[in-house]
């Protein structure tokens, strides 16, 4: 007994120093931006960085129940792209010269909002059909899901008379979502961050309270062991998929609406942002292991990077090489905490 | 299963050799008999570094619009990849297309195009990348149509410079020096870099002093542009007296992250230019946010490089009055840009 209770502190220890590693890199992150500029720290940066994280969030938790799952989605990009592109040409004021659809009623705001979220859902679905019922590897059936995605968006984007123009004149009931706050001043709170913190609110929930969530940790730890205990292990991955789908549909939508445009071009490599701010956060590449705090912590990380770098002139060869460095680190960690587990 | 792949795939490739055959028998139809019969139009190779780029998108549509009825074009995304590119110009060739008219994606890569092309003997126009001086020389039917790169950015310096000097007030804290901030492209890209340099150039050599207080690569694209402009704004804040972009995209997204921080409204503003002069570009130019932008004009270099292809591929020599525009040392057609901004708006529609 005694023994155990000695290795077991040992191993808390070691726990303690993986399970805070990253919120370690992050307070050491914005010391050393603040040392060298220390205007960093000020409410303005703070909201810039929570409005840029917003999206890349909720990208990032779609992509967390796909890893968690030890499955993998390369599709998450092309389909913020798609669904940037279906929003945003349903929503162009009817004054704007060069509407995408020159003749369209006057929509309700929620109403385009919600095709493209279906379309986001309906690509995850596809998505989750392909690896569950055809037994494709997730990386190849995203993989593929991602290429064609990318042709059908540019074949929408290209049709007269857009002939793949960007995207612009939007409405000012749409971009009010990703621009609007509520309250005055500094300390106003933008939408796009209370909406991603609502939907990290219910990712979260379904996380840690929901059959479905209990399940994704199943299928993750050892997908054998799920199906001989009963679980429908293809039905499962079907909703997480089409789950993972919406989410990258609605960060789609605000994606148009925080940047006033969109072209086909819009989410390109998101994907492997987001998995790299999952991997920082914590979630494990080889499935069963992930948090939605530690998914939020790993976004903010790499955001802080992107604002906190830029903000003090860092060179954008020298960004790209500390983001890397910091993911192989983190993945290196990762490593030993699964190491250590067994 | 294999079987069946198996069988699939001979069928597909069967399919392409056929259509390149009936392909090549329609050229040569053409060629001799020359008639501007719709069945009989030369058949031109069109090579597209990157489908998805909005500018090169324009001069697609131009290529295609001024093609109809003149010459049957074939136009092929290269995907931003040169290894793609050559593959598809070896289709080409032997597809036996009676001239090709290549956007590199690199343009140092234009020298092995062009010997593949004189082998075949098939004439060749670059378009909007610029080969080096010397594989230009290898042949004499090869041609360059495309604008001066370091005009755009001189263009876009000018737009600023003449704005300083019409607006006092525009030195906001009064030392007589232009703080400004640089919305880079893709880095290394020629254009980034010219434009990058021959803007400011363009801004001293009107005798203004200017001090550089950011500048970050934003890869031409608006969402990085806004996040760019927000940790510029966020480190600089005031300061910042103008904002140079190296095309709209990045200019519109900076002028999101001004707008955020409060700017277009109450008289507080701020001089962002552009390059490109796309359809959201100018109607931020209506609305006062964007002061200016610079047009890559798509429509005249899709029109003279495939007018200059076809007349090629039929076999006849290019002339002032057959392209309808100046041939330099026989080789070359420069398309000007042009100054846009909200007075002559109708000019870049």
């Amino acid at each position: 007994m005694l023994n155990t209770n000695k290795i077991n502190t040992g191993r808390r220890f070691q726990g303690f120093a993986s399970q805070y590693a990253i919120y370690i890199v992050l307070v050491l992150l914005i010391i050393g931006i603040t040392i060298y500029n220390p205007s960093f720290l000020s409410v303005n940066s703070l909201r810039d960085i929570l409005i840029q994280s917003s999206t890349r969030a909720i990208i990032a938790l779609g992509v967390a129940f796909i890893l968690i799952t030890a499955g993998t989605d390369l599709s998450a990009g092309r389909i913020v792209g798609l669904t940037a592109v279906i929003s945003a040409s349903m929503l162009q004021s009817s004054d704007y010269a060069a509407r995408f659809f020159p003749n369209l009623p006057h929509l309700h705001v929620l109403l385009p909002i919600a095709l493209a979220i279906l379309a986001g859902l309906l690509c995850g679905l596809v998505n989750g059909l392909v690896v569950s019922k055809l037994n494709v590897p997730p990386f190849i059936a995203t993989l593929g899901t991602m290429v064609a995605v990318y042709g059908l968006n540019s074949l929408y984007f290209d049709m007269e008379p857009n002939n793949s123009q960007p995207i612009g004149g939007l409405r000012k009931d749409f971009t009010a979502i990703g621009t609007g706050y509520i309250g005055e001043g500094q300390y106003s709170v933008p939408y796009i961050v209370l909406i991603a913190i609502f939907v990290a609110f219910i990712v979260w929930v379904i996380f840690t309270k929901t059959k479905l969530g209990k399940y994704m940790y199943a299928i993750g730890g050892n997908i054998q062991a799920a199906k001989v205990s009963g679980i429908n292990v293809a039905k499962y991955l079907i909703y997480i998929y089409a789950i993972a789908g919406a989410l990258y549909g609605l960060a789609g939508v605000l994606e148009a609406s925080r940047t006033g445009g969109a072209t086909n071009n819009y989410g390109n490599m998101y994907e492997l942002d987001a998995i790299a701010a999952c991997v920082v956060g914590g979630v494990s590449t080889t499935g069963g292991i992930g948090t939605v705090p530690g998914v939020m912590v790993g976004v903010l990380i790499f955001t802080i990077i992107n604002y906190g770098l830029t903000f003090i002139g860092i060179s954008p060869y020298w960004q790209l090489i500390i983001k890397g460095l910091i993911i192989v680190a983190a993945v290196a960690f990762d490593m030993r905490k699964y190491a250590a587990k067994k | 299963m294999k079987k069946i792949t198996s069988v699939i795939l001979a069928g597909a490739l069967l399919g392409t050799v056929m259509a390149g055959c009936s392909n090549s028998g329609d050229k040569s139809s053409g060629a001799s008999g020359g008639s501007a019969d719709s069945g009989k139009e030369p058949s031109i190779g069109v090579a597209i570094y990157k489908f998805d780029d909005t500018f090169m998108t324009g001069v697609r549509n131009a290529i295609k619009t001024n093609a109809e009825g003149k010459a049957k074009v074939d136009i092929v995304d290269s995907q931003n990849s040169q290894p793609t590119q050559n593959d598809k110009v070896d289709l080409f060739i032997t597809k036996k297309t009676d001239a090709l008219l290549i956007n590199p994606v690199d343009r140092t890569a234009a020298g092995v195009i062009i010997d593949k092309a004189k082998t075949a003997s098939i004439p060749v126009v670059f378009l909007n990348r610029e080969p080096l001086p010397e594989d230009m020389k290898k042949w004499d039917k090869v041609y360059y149509v495309g604008a001066k790169a370091e005009e755009s950015g001189t263009m876009s310096g000018e737009l600023i410079a003449d704005y300083w000097k019409a607006h006092p007030e525009a030195d906001k804290n009064k030392d007589g020096v232009l703080q400004y901030v640089m919305l880079k492209g893709e880095p290394g890209h020629q254009d980034a870099e010219l434009r990058t340099k021959y803007s400011i150039q363009a801004i001293e050599d009107a005798g203004i002093k200017v001090e550089k207080l950011a500048e970050d690569t934003a890869m031409w694209d608006r969402v990085k542009g806004q996040e760019k402009m927000a940790a510029f704004l966020g480190s600089h804040g005031d300061k910042i007296e103008a904002v140079l972009a190296n095309n709209d995209d990045m200019a519109l997204g900076a002028i999101e992250a001004l707008k955020a921080a409060g700017y277009f409204t109450g008289g507080k503003t701020m001089p962002v230019v552009g390059v490109d002069a796309t359809a959201p570009a100018l109607q931020a130019l209506q609305d006062g946010t964007l002061l200016g932008t610079v047009l890559n004009d798509a429509n005249n270099q899709g029109k003279a490089s495939v007018t200059l292809a076809t007349l090629l591929a039929k076999g006849e020599t290019p002339t002032k009055e057959n392209v309808g525009f100046d041939i330099t040392d026989n080789q070359y057609v420069w398309i000007p840009y042009k100054k846009i901004t909200k007075d002559n708006i109708d000019d870049a529609k």
